[in-house]
């Protein structure tokens, strides 16, 4: 009787994502400890009530996840309540994380990345995650959890596909530092490094456009921008840019630019393995080395013109005697 | 790419030892680098974002700094330079080419952004230094004694947060902005022996410059 009561209660209390997936999600019998953890990560709000509830009630039949395959007893009713009087006791310990314990992020990580082999078929969207988070035997209702949506999705997508440069580069650079490969030109370096970048579009080129024009959403603005900026800087660090000048803001807005032009030209590529994008991207780096060589030829002039100047200026100072020191 | 090669040409074992992110590789770095290979770092590895942060807006500031000090003495020495106070601000000149040198190299190496209004400051440490040295001796003197003095005062603003945060861990830098806070100061008692105090309007003048430089340093932190 009071386990009905307190079952109700709890349903009263609010379709909590938590409470609707264990509910959904059929996971009878033997439960994984992940998934245990899974399920305390994310009601872990919904504890603290139940905590509240339940401190009391000591007639509560055994838990589900000690392994004892009870399939029978584990009806539906009585399950919220087994998984929540064991998980109140653990709230008791103040936090203290089991070997196995893992973050609401790294759940979501996980489920994101999972998510990524649906894209395909569902495109940038909320029913991706779903699918992945279906995949690792969570309820499709998780995708509650991402407040941002199909946006989280993307985010993490290129957050990924940087991480995954970043490390290439950092690997290249230290075969070149302990001698055992050759250092690029800096033309060749960030072409090959923008090409690795973009090829790993390649598995989600058909749904791509969607995913750009979510990034250009206002609210996802900031952040797809910083993870350009970053991977741009990244790029370059590793190309040997070590200026301390205005080169620093123009090289970084160059490649930029390069990266973007060649990911829409990608996009629209139909050509055998995108040849057409890199002799793109080819043409593109050429101009800026082109441009860079041509502004450092008129700066060089500028400055033969100015001390042309100051040889003529003083030449004069000198005939008219106002060249002695005072 | 001139680095990468310098460094090939001296390898460095202790990146053999963390093949992830080269900035993790700073920690060996430190470790190895009177062994073998010159480059050492200055600032420890960064823990999280926020020291990460302001361990850049102190750095991107000092850069910013050392770089119109530079461009200030450019400006007095085109005016000043053929006179005999030249050789005087010649060699206040060249330290600070130094200090702006070492600082070029932190910020290559640490991956610090430097402030977008670089070109402003050129111009305005130029402007400055010029229309003051055309006020004559006293009035570049004058110059010198308020910038210098704005420059000592921040940067031991800047070692007293250090030193609150963690001595221990800021050792290096904190060695640096003390060796440069001490050639600052050096350099103001330079320029108050050579008759600063009688330029007209010394007052005026110090104050105007050094509200500008507050102005400089609070912006270059920012952007």
């Amino acid at each position: 009787m009071r386990s009905l009561w307190l079952d109700m209660a709890a349903l009263v209390r609010g379709l909590r994502a938590g409470r609707v997936l264990r509910g959904l999600g059929s996971v009878q019998g033997i439960v994984s400890p992940q998934c245990r953890n899974v399920r305390r990560g994310f009601h872990r709000a919904t504890l603290l009530r139940l905590a509240d509830d339940s401190k009391s009630g000591t007639s509560v039949p055994p838990p589900s996840f000690h392994e004892v395959p009870t399939a029978g007893e584990s009806s539906s009713s009585s399950e919220p309540l087994e998984d929540g009087q064991p998980n109140t006791s653990y709230q008791d310990q103040s936090g203290e994380h089991g070997e196995d314990y893992e973050t609401e992020e790294q759940l979501q990580v996980r489920i994101l990345t999972s998510a990524l082999e649906f894209v395909p078929e569902h495109g940038w969207t909320v029913e991706a995650i779903a699918a992945g988070a279906e995949t690792l035997g969570l309820s499709s209702a998780s995708t509650g959890m991402f407040n941002n949506g199909a946006g989280d999705l993307v985010l993490h997508f290129v957050a990924q596909c940087n991480a995954q440069l970043a490390e290439t580069l950092a690997e290249q650079h230290n075969l070149v530092q302990l001698g055992q490969a050759e250092s690029k030109e800096t033309a060749e370096f960030l072409r090959d490094a923008v090409e690795m970048r973009l090829r790993m579009l390649i598995p989600y080129i058909d749904t791509w456009p969607q995913a750009m024009s979510i990034l250009l959403l206002p609210h996802n603005i900031p952040d797809s921008l910083k993870h350009l900026s970053t991977m741009v800087d990244d790029v370059w660090y590793y190309a040997g840019d070590r200026s301390t000048d205005m080169n620093w803001y123009t090289r970084r807005a160059a490649l930029t630019g390069i990266f973007n032009t060649t990911e829409l030209v990608m996009v629209q590529d139909s050509s055998p393995d995108f040849e057409e994008t890199w002799d793109f991207l080819d043409n593109r780096i050429k101009d800026v080395v082109n441009m860079a060589n041509t502004a450092k030829q008129v700066q060089a002039t500028g400055e033969a013109l100015v001390q042309g100047l100051m040889g003529a200026a003083i030449t004069l100072k000198n005939l008219t005697g106002m060249n002695q020191r005072r | 790419m001139q680095r990468a090669a310098k460094c090939a040409l001296r390898p460095d074992l202790s990146l053999v030892f963390c093949p992830s992110s080269v900035r993790n590789c700073r920690a060996v770095n430190r470790v190895n680098g009177s062994v073998l290979c010159r480059r050492y770092s200055v600032l420890p590895p960064p823990r999280d974002k926020e020291e990460k942060a302001m361990l850049d807006s102190m750095l991107r500031v000092d850069h910013a700094g050392e770089y119109g000090a530079n461009r200030i003495y450019a400006g007095q020495m085109a005016v000043l330079g053929r006179t005999q106070t030249g050789p005087l601000i010649q060699h206040m000149w060249d330290q600070e080419k130094i200090h702006l040198e070492k600082f070029n190299e932190i910020l290559g190496e640490h991956r610090v952004r430097p402030t977008l209004l670089l070109p402003l400051w050129n111009i305005a440490g130029f402007a400055l230094g010029a229309c003051t040295a055309l006020l004559g001796k006293e009035g570049a003197m004058a110059c010198t004694v308020s910038v210098e003095e704005s420059i000592s005062e921040h940067y031991n603003s800047q070692i007293r947060t250090l030193m609150e945060t963690d001595p221990e861990r800021y050792t290096e830098l904190l060695q640096i902005i003390k060796e440069f806070r001490d050639d600052e100061i050096e350099h103001h008692d330079t320029g108050l022996e050579h008759d600063a105090e009688s330029v007209p309007g010394y007052f005026l003048l110090k104050t105007a410059i050094q509200v500008g430089c507050k102005a400089a340093i609070y912006i270059s932190q920012r952007i």
